[in-house]
């Protein structure tokens, strides 16, 4: 397993993956590139994500 | 036991029961021995809990005979998904990383389903945390089709499908993330509801993504299904998400015909964002005619890409359950299944911004299904693109995560009901989703209970289980 996905993982707090584990990390989060790639880019600045956040006693 | 008994709706269980012909404690007795004989082929169940289950019909017997009959889930056996919460009980979400795991007190669709009455008859098997897909590599086998044991029995929610296509019980809850209660409906044959994101208090449940989660009831009809959601629809003051809404009757427009409904057809989801299955494909043309038929008046609607509600809901989703899985896989990555230490892993590496635009990214999606709705009562899709794969292939449960349409809910909050609609040549089961505007699971059992009426596909059980 090479040492450039060993020290990302670690990077994360994940030094406890055996090489079976980085080899599907890997897999994983190439998978996620191409969910990544199609985000939009160029949103109106006020757009708001979605979000369920409430002051606590505020009335919905 | 008969098939007759084992495949006995909820509410003409519930019928039985409340003019005192079904014994609630005969019945349990008669389903349990029946997961006896037959679940060690399908492992719908990893835990079950017989005394606890008589305890409650002997109860429930006794409060009928002295004429304080609760409502149609009153002594009605059900078993959830092995994510939700019972006091006592361990909540291993069908994870070595969770065993032992005793509840400290039930969810709130716990509570509701006992106060209701109902009679629990054991935890279900589930894709690991409900993530993880068919794993031998746990410490309980996963769920079998009951239609064909070598097939897929879908998921996450795979023992409640595979418990309801058996006759094992009529009643489960399972949850939806990503399509996870529609995923095994459509395997499996049977009815599941993802109503409205809000609509079913997620507490005591073990979290996926919590913007994305919801729970929902699975049944074998539709009319069974709006008796279940009844039962556990309400607003919880403790759950942040949980909708202030009203509970409608469910049932209300049950019986109803489709003369002079606005329906929707999203084609494009099963033709040409993806090709679904040729038979797939034809039930659901045949059902879009059925409607029109029957004085229905359909229009095609076209909302974003299929892919883009994938995209917008998958980064939510894997940010979500990362937050929740990160010091576990950080400490005992051994602990899971290789395929859902593999899905969670997907989250380690989203930033945060990612997952900020993914949120406002999904607002603007929902406001474009709003617009789309807003000519139509309902809306007739796909939600899967095929029939079952074998359990064994690897590269077909692969492309189950992305040959589907249940995600696009999920990223807008809006019910979906998944039905059956037929059988493919092999002899398994194809369905049909039906999705409404927010708050309008009345009008989605109306269409969906019409349509099964006309055809009848829920009348029928995997051959093997009709003793």
């Amino acid at each position: 397993m090479n040492q450039e996905l060993r020290d990302k993982a670690r990077a994360l707090g994940l030094d406890r993956l055996t090489d079976e584990h980085l080899a599907q990390f890997e897999r994983a989060t190439n998978s996620m590139e191409h969910h990544l790639r199609r985000l939009p880019h160029g949103m109106p600045p006020a757009q708001e994500p979605a979000h369920v956040y409430r002051a606590k006693g505020d009335v919905a | 036991m008969s098939a007759e008994l084992a495949f006995l709706g909820l509410a003409q269980a519930a019928e039985l029961i409340r003019a005192k012909k079904l014994s609630p404690v005969e019945y349990a007795t008669a389903l349990l021995a029946r997961i006896d004989r037959h679940d060690k082929k399908f492992n719908a169940f990893i835990a079950l809990t017989p005394e606890r289950a008589l305890a409650a019909a002997r109860k429930a017997e006794a409060e009928i005979a002295a004429g304080n009959w609760r409502g149609p889930f009153h002594g009605m056996p059900y078993a959830l998904k092995a994510i939700i919460d019972v006091e006592g009980i361990a909540t291993t979400a069908h994870s070595k990383v969770m065993t032992g795991n005793a509840a400290s007190h039930d969810a709130v669709v716990t509570e509701r389903l006992q106060a209701a009455g109902g009679v629990l008859l054991g935890k279900l098997s589930t894709h690991e945390f409900a993530i993880g897909g068919p794993s031998f590599d746990l410490p309980w086998p996963p769920a079998r089709n009951p239609w064909d044991r070598d097939h897929f029995c879908g998921g996450s929610s795979s023992g409640s499908g595979a418990g309801l296509a058996a006759g094992f019980f009529p009643a489960a809850l399972g949850t939806d993330t990503g399509g996870s209660i529609r995923n095994p409906a459509s395997m499996c044959g049977i009815t599941g509801m993802k109503a409205t994101y809000g609509r079913v208090s997620r507490r005591g449940v073990m979290p996926l993504a919590f913007s994305l989660d919801h729970i929902g009831p699975m049944t074998r009809t539709v009319r069974d299904n709006a008796l279940m959601l009844q039962v556990i629809a309400g607003h919880d003051p403790e759950d942040p998400a949980s909708a202030n809404e009203p509970v409608p009757d469910y049932a209300a427009m049950l019986g109803q015909d489709v003369k002079g409904l606005r329906i929707g057809v999203i084609r494009h989801f099963y033709t040409t964002d993806v090709a679904g299955d040729p038979e797939q494909v034809e039930a659901l043309e045949a059902a879009v005619r059925l409607l029109a038929e029957a004085g229905a008046i359909t229009t095609e609607i076209s909302l974003p890409p299929l892919q883009d509600f994938s995209a917008c809901g998958q980064v939510i989703l894997a940010a979500e359950a990362y937050a929740v899985h990160e010091q576990w896989l950080q400490e005992k990555p051994q602990d899971y299944g290789a395929r859902a230490r593999e899905r969670l892993l997907a989250g380690a590496t989203i930033r945060a911004v990612d997952y900020v635009q993914a949120l406002r990214w999904r607002l603007k999606l929902r406001d474009q299904v709003a617009a789309a709705f807003a000519g139509v009562d309902v809306a007739i899709t796909a939600s899967s693109m095929d029939p079952a794969c074998r359990i064994d292939d690897d590269e077909a449960l692969a492309a189950n995560y992305w040959r589907q349409a249940r995600m696009p809910f999920n990223v807008t909050g809006q019910p979906g009901l998944v039905i059956p609609a037929g059988f493919s040549s092999g002899g398994l089961p194809l369905s049909l989703q039906l999705v409404g505007r927010p708050f309008t699971e009345p009008m989605l059992y109306r269409v969906g209970q019409f349509y099964e009426d006309v055809t009848g596909w829920t009348k029928r059980h995997p051959a093997a289980l009709t003793d």
